[in-house]
């Protein structure tokens, strides 16, 4: 194992956190795996690279999470709001076509072909660590989302709102009842999960290649990643997710064929064994 | 009567008949007859359609009959069990490859191959079964996912390329000479004769289900779905019937994956992939998971859309829609709907 290996897992982590963290967020909340969330982050990327080729790399990092949160707001007026009272496996359905439309979707608008986004100027370097030249963009990704996600936890820990989604996601009604307005608060949740799936994909438009698969392909691991680290578990899903990007691309290294089945054997043996997940409570 | 049956309480499903009338299997005679009798007309009435129909709707009846026994198999279990997979494609997939590697690999006759694909598919599914069916909802979809997955990520590795061929997948090559049940290879890829096998394989699955979903057995597992724990606490052993319901819905959709293989000829890794669980489960959702015929419509109409709108590269997108529409505004499916619209009719003619 060099250095090289362990920060592109730790940069591969590093967007499994983000993804996942809103992915547990919508979860706890709605009580609904949303299937949408790999198509939410191709949709970030490819938003990104609209950006960076007509203005710049920079304020793609704001205007694609915030395109994203509009969606986030209409998944949450249109589809989650209204089916609250449904089972959540059908409004988990509802999701997984949502995700075939909007994925089919942004084909028809940037076409089949693969995309590429430079890394910004300045970034676009590597830098000696330890004797080895590692790009500095992928340093980059990794400072955003530890900086970021210690951001979510200080938000959820002590600002008011922060409490009201941890306590909606404990026992919904109980906090509605308490007078917590939960539609309010799910709306900024499912627009901050979006956000956040959108963040993801803008950071990983230079460091992987924009293709019509590249949602599919995030999402199985994103949802693996949330049931093992515990649904609802913030915590838990932003560990397992570093985990298991880490894992991921050292096993790579050395055995391929273990490495593709980590997280199907993680969550085999997460739900058999101890169905609450790692942390927090059952599905 | 033994003492271990004497301990249970029977559940009875022809509530106010006399014991004569109940068959064996806990149904009445008579809708044991009415049943066999609209199999046996099925039967029949599908070995016409080659007389009817032109080479191409032949084609499509004939893929769309094979995706409907991997839809009925993903149906049985959401039907009686509430249980929504997403891993269905593991047995029919399996069940392709088996048949593919025995009969290309190892030289087996395509009759010996089909039966190996049939009983490696249908052990995958007890494999699977003992590992999922403790679970429900949301866990049991994630869990049939996974393992779905599982197995394709592991067929498409260079590591088992020499079997699976890995992303060039794999050609159903056996000795010509050889045939399959008596049809010959050029037989089995024809659409209208390799029909008159599908559609037996399709009806008999079809009636096999109903029949167990009609009798003492279907009765448990109403009950298992409705409330697990007031089921065992009224004594009986849940995790064996799941588990029977579990493998006989992947038996199902193993009989389609031997079926596709032989009369594809060839095998892919799209048979395993995330794109075909979800088709699957949209046919046996949108067609209708209430009902016995919904996912046999369901998978019809997809091969048909498929058709159609296949070469636009559109036809997720419009099936995305049509599973959007139909969960939110017709949960029951096409069958759903059409079944209480009649029953509604029905009402207002006896109402007045």
């Amino acid at each position: 194992m060099n250095v090289a290996q362990l920060l592109n897992g730790l940069a591969a982590g590093s967007l499994f956190m983000i993804l996942s963290s809103g992915l547990a967020m919508i979860y706890g909340l709605r009580g609904v795996a949303n299937f949408a969330h790999g198509a939410l982050y191709m949709a970030g990327g490819y938003l990104a690279y609209s950006v960076a080729s007509h203005l710049s790399f920079w304020p793609a990092l704001l205007i694609a999470p915030f395109g994203l949160a509009v969606i986030g707001a209409v998944l949450e007026l249109l589809f989650f709001r209204r089916l609250q009272h449904r089972s959540h496996i059908e409004t988990g359905l509802v999701t997984f076509g949502i995700a075939m439309i909007l994925e089919r979707v942004i084909v028809l608008i940037w076409g089949e072909r693969t995309l590429s986004v430079a890394p910004p100027p300045g970034l676009d370097r590597t830098i000696s660590l330890l004797g080895v030249d590692y790009p500095i963009y992928r340093l980059f990704v990794i400072g955003i989302a530890l900086t970021l996600t210690a951001a979510l936890v200080g938000w959820l820990r002590f600002t008011r709102i922060g409490l009201h989604i941890r306590a909606a996601s404990h026992d919904v009604e109980t906090s509605a009842i308490l007078g917590i307005n939960v539609d309010r608060v799910s709306l900024v949740v499912v627009c901050l999960g979006a956000a956040l799936a959108g963040l993801a994909g803008t950071l990983a438009a230079p460091y992987v290649s924009l293709q019509p698969g590249m949602g599919a392909v995030i999402l199985i691991n994103v949802l693996i990643i949330v049931v093992v680290g515990g649904v609802g578990s913030i915590g838990g899903a932003m560990g397992a997710g570093m985990a298991l990007g880490v894992l991921q691309t050292l096993g790579a290294v050395w055995a391929p064929i273990v490495a593709v089945l980590v997280p199907y054997v993680a969550l085999v043996v997460v739900l058999v064994w101890r169905p609450t997940g790692l942390t927090g409570r059952r599905i | 009567m033994s003492t271990s049956t004497a301990k249970r309480p029977t559940v009875s499903v022809a509530v106010g008949t006399s014991s004569s009338d109940v068959s064996g299997i806990g149904l009445r005679r008579r809708l044991l007859l009415r049943g066999v009798t609209v199999a046996l007309i099925a039967l029949v009435a599908g070995q016409a359609v080659p007389f009817i129909a032109d080479r191409f709707l032949m084609s499509l009846l004939l893929d769309g009959a094979i995706l409907a026994l991997l839809a009925l198999g993903i149906g049985f279990l959401a039907r009686h069990l509430g249980l929504i997979s997403l891993g269905h494609t593991a047995f029919f997939g399996g069940a392709a490859y088996s048949l593919a590697i025995a009969a290309t690999h190892w030289d087996w006759g395509p009759t010996p191959a089909a039966v190996f694909g049939f009983g490696t598919g249908t052990v995958l599914a007890a494999g699977v079964g003992v590992l999922v069916v403790r679970a429900s909802g949301m866990a049991f979809l994630m869990l049939t996912l996974a393992l779905g997955q599982a197995l394709y990520q592991v067929c498409i590795q260079t590591a088992v390329r020499p079997y699976t061929g890995a992303f060039d997948g794999l050609q159903v090559e056996y000795d010509m000479a050889r045939t399959f049940f008596g049809l010959e290879a050029s037989e089995i890829t024809s659409a209208g004769i390799f029909w008159r096998v599908v559609w037996v394989a399709l009806v008999v699955s079809a009636f096999g289900l109903w029949l167990i979903g009609r009798s003492r057995f279907g009765t448990v597992l109403e009950g298992i779905r409705e409330n697990e724990e007031r089921m065992r606490f009224s004594g009986y052993a849940t995790f064996g019937p799941r588990l029977i319901a579990f493998i006989v819905s992947g038996a199902v959709a193993s009989l389609g994956g031997v079926l596709f293989a032989l009369n594809a000829g060839y095998v892919s890794p799209e048979t395993l992939s995330f794109v075909k669980a979800g088709d699957s489960l949209i046919a046996a959702i949108v067609g209708g998971i209430g009902t016995l015929l919904g996912p046999i419509i369901g998978a019809m109409l997809y091969i048909y859309a498929q058709t159609n709108f296949n070469a636009s590269g559109n036809l997720h997108l419009y099936t995305g829609i049509a599973l959007v529409l139909v969960l939110a505004l017709l949960p029951g499916g096409i069958t759903g709907g059409l079944t209480s619209m009649y029953r509604r009719f029905r009402a207002r003619l006896k109402g007045r």
